[in-house]
């Protein structure tokens, strides 16, 4: 049996790797995808305390949807908010969309 | 039934968002849209005092959403600033006429979240209300679709995304921790859980400090305040400088102090928020007084302000008979400062819009080209900077006895420091207006629904400061929802 | 999850999941990105059936590898780039940081901490999590429409209009439109 340690170590890294590219990336595309990717984890650590856990364990799985519905509804807003910019700026890089300070 | 009539204020407000988008849709004279909101809102709370009067206390739902003192102080503070910003926004809306009902909506729908979240009583509830206020405010941010506008909604929406999931991991540790995601239950976990656990409640802690945080709009995430403030549309900067923190504050104060207010962790928290407080403050003052943009100077007041507030929460030690004290400073202040903020804002749109300029050096002989906006403005400085005889005096006075009582003496002594520099900035606007040298002439005037906005916001600001008892009676009573039992 | 080929899947899906998001954060063209991130969706959407949670794992197809990976590529078909210049901000330094930060007091607290663990028997979950949307979390479940719809208004008004993207010029009706939006 996979001990659950492992797990929480798996969602820790791939959170981290999303802080990264929070940071570090350019593009506004690629930072929805690094914020993807910390909520994915957020959804592995949901999944496994719901599974390893004894009490009702449909309460992590649960939140795992709502965690799933409300990503898709960020990113379509995301996306439609960075279309809007590039057509004003003509760039979707966010340390180029500089009217106000970055 | 039970259900539905404590779940009604916020269906009725729900309701009145469709509505304002298919009239919209189907009637030619968009006039009607921001009146239509405003009766939306006004039965809302109307059935609110019902529920009042009719003793419809308790839970809704199963456990998700509880209608208790605590829920019903914030329910009549967010229809009211939800009112107060509609009536800002009349004009600035009605030169968008293929957009009016969506912006309304979009209105109520944060108004509908916010007030799902002074009353949820359960993460998923919890979180899903700070979503459906958050992607609204996102989408209002970046309403107007020019550059400043959408960037400011770009920058609003990528850091509270990531805000969110930094919520949602402390969410899944004290998940973990608990096995429950009911606050009474984890509560009843924390209570009785093991000192091992002890570092991992607290990283949780953490990171949901972190993830309120950047809605708080406190040290370290207050780096978008200013630009978003000064990027989004005046009446939607409003209305984020004080729901949106409300609101944060109001499920901060249910999720610390009802869930985490075990005695075994509550004092490290405190002390995190006590630092942040202290920082919130000192950064946002320093800032704010080498501004020359009146959004921008607002926007690194509220983070400053967002301190104050702070040392509230700080002070969860200091209680009296069966509430903490701290938490009806809060309470007390969060009002005393939507009303403070609301009619300084409403006198900038109105300004503004009028001079055609955001800039703080335009605003020079304004004490006599509009001597009644100019009046409120400054009555709404003074009581941002928290002199008598204001709500926001009192409100500041309040909340330090709650820290002193909380040994938080250096906290207050920073604080104090702090109010005298937030004098500078708050007073040399004033100093501008009064006495300084107009370029231009001739009278600025404001519309008739903004007036009455105005005028709304700085009667509460003088009410609250002249009488505070009922509001510090209706302060108490809610924070004795959290009653150490 | 025993067994030599539960585990040994496991810790395939683990690396496949962790490389796949590694590429997504080092790629040099945005596509690339996208398609590792796909991989990624997918990777992790096999694990959560490891997990046994097939209905979040069904989920996570449809929606994450589904129907964000196609909306992500739509984001950029519509915004190319003009250079190819750096992909990454000044912050590269403190972002490995940051990381490296997270990851460390999160891993540390993992391992000190007696998670209260116990025994699981997970027959089929999709039935139980029908039943708990319908009841007990029936509310959010339905704020859960709201807040979809909100983001939809949101979006529709703030990408429609043509305002920018028209020529001023144009005759007819779409020349009217552009007035109209000034």
């Amino acid at each position: 049996m996979i001990p659950l340690q492992q797990v929480l170590v798996l969602s820790a890294l791939l959170f981290s790797l999303g802080v990264y590219g929070v940071l570090a990336r350019r593009n506004a595309v690629l930072i929805i995808m690094s914020v993807e990717l910390m909520l994915n984890a957020v959804n592995i650590n949901f999944i496994a305390f719901a599974v390893y856990l004894a009490p009702n364990k449909v309460v992590g799985l649960v939140f795992a949807i709502f965690v799933i519905v409300v990503a898709a509804a960020e990113a379509g807003l995301a996306l439609a908010i960075i279309l809007r910019v590039y057509r004003n700026e003509r760039t979707a890089n966010v340390d180029e969309v500089d009217l106000l300070k970055w | 039934m039970d259900d539905i009539t404590r779940f009604l204020p916020e269906l009725i407000v729900l309701v009145t968002a469709g509505l304002v988008v298919l009239v919209d849709l189907f009637v030619p004279d968009k006039r009607v849209l921001p009146w239509l909101t405003l009766l939306g809102l006004a039965v809302s709370a109307g059935w609110t005092v019902g529920l009042i009067v009719a003793g419809g206390q308790g839970r809704a739902f199963g456990d998700m959403l509880r209608v208790d003192a605590f829920s019903l102080f914030f329910l009549f503070l967010f229809q009211a600033v939800a009112a107060v910003v509609v009536l800002s926004a009349i004009d600035f809306v009605g030169q968008m006429p293929d957009r009016q009902g969506e912006f309304y909506a979009l209105v109520l729908t944060v108004a509908t979240g916010a007030m799902l979240l002074s009353g949820a009583n359960d993460l998923i509830m919890i979180f899903i209300s700070l979503e459906l206020t958050s992607i609204s405010q996102y989408a209002l941010a970046g309403f107007m679709r020019d550059s400043r506008s959408s960037e400011a909604g770009l920058k609003y929406l990528l850091l509270g995304a990531v805000s969110t999931a930094t919520l949602l991991y402390g969410m899944a540790l004290l998940f973990g921790l608990t096995g429950t995601t009911a606050l009474p239950g984890i509560a009843t976990a924390l209570h009785s859980a093991s000192d091992n656990l002890r570092p991992a409640y607290l990283l949780a802690a953490t990171l949901l400090a972190a993830g309120f945080g950047f809605k708080m709009a406190i040290f370290p995430f207050q780096m978008w305040v200013p630009d978003v403030y000064e990027g989004a549309p005046t009446p939607v900067s409003a209305y984020l400088s004080v729901a949106s923190k409300a609101a944060a504050f109001a499920i901060v104060l249910r999720i610390f102090f009802e869930a985490l207010g075990d005695s075994r962790i509550s004092s490290e928290w405190a002390n995190l928020f006590a630092v942040l407080a202290a920082i919130s403050m000192t950064l946002g003052n320093v800032v704010a007084i080498q501004q020359r943009n009146i959004k921008r100077l607002f926007g690194y007041s509220s983070v400053a302000q967002a301190g104050n507030f702070l040392v509230g929460i700080a002070a969860v030690s200091a209680s009296s008979g069966r509430f903490t004290i701290g938490a009806s400073g809060v309470l007390f202040f969060v009002a005393a400062y939507a009303f403070t903020n609301l009619g300084a804002f409403l006198a900038i749109i109105a300004i503004s819009d009028a001079i055609g300029s955001e800039n703080i050096a335009d605003y020079a002989g304004l004490g006599r080209r509009a001597p009644w906006l100019a009046a409120i403005l400054a009555f709404c400085l003074v009581s941002l900077t928290g002199l008598p005889p204001t709500a926001g005096f009192f409100a500041k006075v309040y909340i330090f006895n709650a820290a002193i009582q909380a040994k938080f003496v250096w906290l207050v002594v920073i604080a104090v420091l702090n109010t005298l520099v937030s004098a500078v900035y708050y007073l040399g606007v004033l100093r501008v207006m009064y006495l300084g040298e107009s370029k231009a002439e001739g009278r600025v005037r404001a519309g008739l629904p903004i007036s009455f906005g105005m005028a709304v916001s700085a009667l509460g600001v003088l009410v609250f400061g002249v009488a505070p008892g009922p509001l510090l009676t209706a302060a108490q009573k809610a924070a004795d929802v959290f009653a150490v039992h | 999850m025993s067994g030599v080929g539960p585990v040994s899947a496991f810790y395939v899906l683990a690396v496949l999941s962790i490389g796949s998001a590694l590429m997504v954060m080092a790629a040099r063209s945005i596509i690339h990105a996208v398609l590792f991130l796909v991989l990624f969706f997918v990777s992790l959407a096999a694990m959560f059936v490891l997990l046994s949670a097939d209905f979040v794992a069904v989920a996570q197809l449809l929606v994450y590898a589904g129907a964000i990976g196609v909306l992500v590529v739509f984001a950029i078909l519509l915004t190319p780039s003009r250079e190819q210049r750096g992909m990454e901000t000044k912050f590269v330094g403190p972002g490995l940081l940051a990381g490296a930060v997270v990851a460390g007091t999160v891993i540390f607290i993992a391992f000190n901490t007696n998670w209260p663990t116990a025994s699981n028997d997970f027959p089929s979950t999709v039935d139980a999590i029908g039943q708990a949307l319908l009841n007990r979390w029936a509310l959010p479940f339905e704020i859960a429409s709201v807040l979809l719809i909100a983001a939809m208004i949101g979006a529709i008004v703030i990408v429609g209009g043509r305002g920018v993207d028209l020529d001023p010029g144009a005759a007819g009706p779409s020349a009217r439109l552009v007035r109209r939006e000034r």
